[in-house]
């Protein structure tokens, strides 16, 4: 029994990874403009299909760089388009714009790119391997693949800590999360900030939709799964970003193991027509936290201000 | 020239408190409605009554409950399809286990079903705001999406998981037609807007709106959080649990959860951004623009001779849409119904340019 | 004249009025030019001061009096240093244009009165004067020697914290019924959050307020609406989104009683509701007269304006303490004037307790009754507002000096 659990709850911990990518893309966008920006999802979807459809016709090293120029160009566009004519309106009417875009961009990439199933490959190794052989009558089943992701994740969150840390962008970049005006007031260019934000982001949603168009296919339904992200960042904060990898995890393990663990008993219970929890789940336990910690896992509690 | 208040002194409070304190407005609103009841079952026929009047009038309800909510509350919510679902369901099952009971009563009685549900998944906006509660409220809208899929006492025990609903009639007058469908809905709508215009203009609408616009501020004048944030969830999911029921009956007759998916909840809140926000007039001009531009849509292509498939043309009414929510929010945030209104200050100085 | 006789002759120009308890200080025709000079005859001076072993309200002649301007810094620090020490209080008289000018200028940012008279006369009658408000105000703390006084609120032994920075520590003071209160302190020094913990905004670690005899520890800001505590904000907090009428019939939120039902009929019990209240309503705008922007949104309105429409959604619910976080910030002389008197006019015809946070002197001593000052969340001084002026303790949190 405890076997298939660890193995539940590694396959979990991957599907995590994934949520915590796009997370990131919304942390990245949120901490530098405020922007809670919906269509992170659809930009997945746009950089899978992409590459997807370009790797049939060219090999993936150069179907690569094409697809983050392609992100690129993206980036501009929104910024060009959508971002700089609504400057200085209200929160909310920022988030609906994004609504358009998520929407504009679902649309538009199917209108280019067909809506079919299609497959990455990545020449990732596809047969499971079995580990702990020793430890549990049969040892545990992991996907190579996923491990790969995993890793790939990793260093990518380590890229982007570094560039933050370390580069003049992403000391500009920090000035800006902090203080827009006064990032200002000290020569910083905004909307260049927001530019180079905005195509971090599409390249971060490249990753994630290559990763996840290798295990499952891309397809339209990548957009919405994207929608997972939204708890991960209640649990994680909105502008934290060990929070959206931490919270990515958690999410991704708990709803797999729910399934497993909570669905049998709910669907004795209840009598119901099939399981599916995880479907809620992830949203359900970022309420639940929400009540007991609004600020989420790494976010400062705020002091409000009269 | 002939919208002027000229002449049109106020001169008791009474007056000055109308909905309508312009007499031409009035004059117009009346003729509207009027001509609602009367003019429209002459002159439309079947398609236009069950593929536009019908879902404009359903979804216009839904929308003013959810403008109730975040126009005016400031309370944003993505989980507007979960919410009519909760109403369609109520109805279904109110109707099919309390058969004896009175149409309305059970549309009304789903509404305060929906308005318990309601209730119970606003609690959380006492403590958070914003986007978190957006995503808040998503939990709603995946929980009773996924409840009604899979518990089957909600269903009735289909096999299929779908329900469908039986003959409607209202004191022995059948709901069966188009134009009979059209003039119920018509009827209610006429009455949830009144009600709800009611609200907004009255001390609970300015608790709302004092909310919305700071919180704190409201708290300092007396409001508490509990109430106002309470009370417009609870409105809000009643107009909403209504729509559902309406919607479930009226104009599908058979659905199954898919109907009251995310989608939904979209496209409610695409309305009151589009109409515009803490606006009534606006959660009309909203829904008739999203039940209208993919009807739109579909037809321009065989208009213009274009051969396009059904799967393309989904694609473009998405791209086109996405487009035109950006375009509107880029010209005037507040929606159509602040273009009305600037439309209605030019016509008062027309043809004087001051 | 040489420097030298001006020491000697100086030795004459202090002179005590003990009837008065005031110290003359004359320093008609003398001209300051060097800072040993400005040293050597406030030396002398303060060592005079001091062997008295007691406080003057210090009269200060300036006639002809010339202090060049290299040394205007030196003689103002040792002149407050004086005060600091030996002061009840000061009145000048007699300064020609340019030094009243200055000492103006200086009063201003030091948050001092002026205080400049033409004739000796005026001066005398200023000290007087002030001497009687401080004996009233020492009776007045006497216990049992006041007449029908009432506390509406009590603050006793208040600390607030965030994390572990001291917001306010240990502070008690009272307001009583009817008066006009008012907080003063650097910034920084816990005046909002002072206000913001006898609304029940914050909640405090330690302490108590007593608000109309009830004692409370925790507060719900509704609940303190309620009660009778009205509010307006440093910064202006009015929902931008409505109408000034709408703003100001916010205020009456707590006054209305119909219910749902009533409200969506509205024909009926509500609209008359409505239309008793829009009375009081446009009572209160014509008051603060606002007449002509009934019917504009808020946001679109100039500050000084938002400042009275905030002033008059305060005055809709009626309290019986009003608190004003800086009611006068950000505005000109006019709008100034304007605001102090209606804050007189509520207190005089409505009879409504203020409590106000200013950081204007002038404003604060010409409108309050009573001032609190605190430094860094800890009352340092309290008492009549000439009283708290001549602190020597309010000055040096004002100005920074070490003891």
């Amino acid at each position: 029994m405890l076997g298939p659990i660890i193995e539940t709850f590694i396959g979990g911990l991957l599907t995590g990874i994934l949520y915590s990518l796009v997370a990131l893309g919304f942390v990245l966008i949120f901490k530098a403009s405020g922007v809670f920006n919906f269509a992170q999802g659809a930009m997945v979807l746009f950089a899978a299909l992409s590459l997807a459809r370009l790797s049939e016709v060219m090999p993936l090293y150069i179907a690569l760089p094409l697809t983050i120029a392609i992100m690129v160009a993206l980036a501009y566009a929104i910024e060009f388009l959508v971002l700089r004519p609504l400057i200085n309106q209200e929160g909310i009417i920022l988030f609906m714009a994004t609504l358009g875009v998520a929407n504009f961009l679902d649309g538009f990439g199917q209108t280019v790119w067909g809506s079919d199933i299609y497959k990455i490959d990545l020449g990732m190794p596809k047969n499971p391997i079995f580990i702990f052989e020793s430890v549990f009558p049969g040892g545990l089943l992991i996907d190579p693949s996923e491990l790969i992701a995993a890793v790939i994740c990793a260093v990518l969150v380590v890229v982007l800590a570094i560039f933050f840390q370390v580069t003049r962008v992403g000391r500009a970049l920090r000035a800006v999360a902090d203080d827009h005006q006064a990032a200002q007031s000290v020569g910083i260019p905004l909307n260049q900030i927001w530019l180079m934000v905005w195509a971090v982001a599409g390249i971060v949603a490249l990753v994630a939709g290559m990763m996840w168009g290798a295990k499952l296919g891309v397809q339209f339904s990548l957009a919405l799964v994207a929608l997972k992200a939204l708890p991960v960042l209640i649990l994680g904060g909105f502008t934290s970003i060990p929070g959206a990898i931490i919270g990515g995890l958690i999410i991704g393990a708990g709803e797999k193991l729910a399934e497993v663990i909570l669905g049998p008993v709910l669907i004795r219970a209840f009598d119901l027509a099939g399981g599916g929890i995880e479907n809620w789940f992830a949203y359900v336990l970022a309420l639940m936290f929400l009540l007991v910690r609004p600020q989420g896992l790494f976010g400062e509690k705020i002091i409000e201000r009269v | 020239m002939f919208y002027r208040e000229a002449g049109q002194f106020k001169t008791t409070y009474n007056a000055d408190q109308a909905i309508f304190p312009i007499s031409q407005d009035r004059w117009f609103v009346t003729a509207v409605v009027l001509f609602a009841f009367l003019g429209v079952p002459l002159l439309a026929g079947q398609y236009l009554f069950t593929e536009v009047l019908i879902p404009v009038l359903i979804l216009a309800i839904a929308a003013i409950g959810l403008n109730i909510l975040t126009g005016y509350c400031g309370q944003l919510s993505l989980g507007t399809g979960g919410f009519m679902a909760v109403g369609a369901y109520a109805a279904y099952n109110l109707a099919l286990r309390l058969p004896e009971l009175n149409i309305i009563v059970v549309f009304l009685l789903a509404g305060v079903m929906a308005m318990l549900v309601g209730l119970l998944f606003g609690l959380p906006s006492l403590r958070i705001k914003g986007f978190y509660l957006a995503v808040a409220t998503l939990a709603s809208q995946f929980f009773l999406e996924w409840a009604f899929a899979r518990v089957k006492w909600f269903t009735n025990y289909a096999p299929s998981g779908s329900v469908a609903v039986g003959k409607i009639e209202f004191f022995g007058f059948p709901i069966e037609t188009p134009m009979q469908k059209y003039l119920f809905v018509l009827t209610l709508v006429v009455v949830f807007a009144l009600v709800a215009k009611n609200l907004v203009r009255s001390r609970i609408g300015r608790m709302w709106m004092a909310t919305r616009d700071m919180d704190i501020a409201a708290e300092i004048i007396g409001i508490r959080p509990l109430t106002a944030k309470l009370s417009a969830f609870a409105i809000s999911s009643f107009y909403i649990g209504v729509a559902g029921a309406l919607w479930g009956f009226l104009r599908l007759g058979a659905w199954e959860p898919l109907a009251f998916d995310i989608n939904r909840s979209f496209q409610v809140l695409f309305m009151i951004i589009i109409g515009g926000l803490g606006s009534i007039l606006g959660s009309f001009l909203g829904a008739a623009f999203i039940v209208l531009t993919p009807i739109f849509l579909n037809q321009l292509p065989s208009w213009l001779g274009i051969p396009l498939s059904t799967a393309a043309i989904s694609h473009i009414e998405f791209m086109v849409f996405g487009a035109l929510i950006v375009f509107f929010l880029i010209i005037e945030p507040h929606g159509l119904a602040r273009l009305w209104a600037i439309g209605k200050e030019k016509l008062r100085l027309w043809p004087f340019p001051y | 004249m040489t420097q030298l006789q001006q020491q000697t002759d100086f030795a004459n120009r202090l002179t005590f009025h003990d009837s008065l308890q005031a110290a003359e200080v004359d320093f008609s025709r003398v001209t300051f030019s060097s800072k040993e000079q400005v040293d050597r005859i406030y030396d002398e001076i303060d060592q005079k001061l001091a062997a008295t072993g007691q406080r003057w309200y210090f009269i200060v002649n300036y006639s002809d009096c010339v202090i060049e301007p290299e040394v205007w810094a030196d003689f103002a620090a040792r002149g407050k240093n004086s005060n600091i020490n030996h002061s009840l209080g000061t009145v000048r008289i007699a300064a020609s244009d340019k030094t009243r000018e200055t000492i103006r200028e200086r009063a201003k940012s030091d948050f001092f009165r002026s205080n400049i008279f033409d004739t000796r006369e005026a001066a005398i009658a200023a000290v007087t004067n002030m001497r009687r408000h401080n004996e009233a105000l020492k009776a007045h703390q006497q216990p049992g020697s006041g007449v029908n006084r009432e506390a509406i609120l009590r603050v006793d032994d208040v600390s607030l914290s965030f994390g572990g920075v001291h917001a306010i520590e240990g502070v008690s003071f009272q307001i009583e019924r009817g008066e006009i209160f008012a907080i003063i302190g650097p910034n920084g020094a816990g005046k909002t959050s002072m206000l913001n913990v006898i609304n029940g905004f914050y909640h405090p670690q330690r302490g108590t307020i007593t608000f109309k005899g009830e004692k409370r520890v925790d507060m719900r800001p509704d609940l303190a609406a309620a009660q009778g505590i009205a509010r307006t904000f440093q910064n202006v907090a009015l929902f931008k989104g409505m109408s000034t009428l709408d703003n100001i019939m916010s205020g009456r939120v707590l006054k209305m009683k119909r219910g749902i039902f009533a409200q969506m009929l509205y024909w009926g019990p509500a609209l008359r509701e409505e239309i008793e209240h829009r009375k009081v309503v446009e009572d209160i705008i014509e008051f603060l007269e606002i007449q002509n922007i009934r019917k504009v949104p808020v946001g679109k309105l100039p500050y000084g304006l938002q400042k009275r429409v905030e002033l008059g959604r305060a005055l809709a619910m009626e309290p019986d303490l009003l608190l004003l976080d800086e009611p006068m910030a950000g505005m000109n002389m006019e709008e100034k004037e304007d605001m102090s008197r209606f804050i007189l006019d509520v207190n005089n015809e409505f009879g409504t307790t203020i409590a106000l946070i200013e950081h204007d002197m002038g404003v604060v001593m010409d409108i309050s009754n009573f001032v609190v000052v605190l430094d860094h969340g800890v009352k340092i001084s309290e008492g009549r507002p000439n009283e708290v002026q001549a602190d020597p303790v309010v000055l040096r949190a004002y100005l920074g000096i070490a003891n």
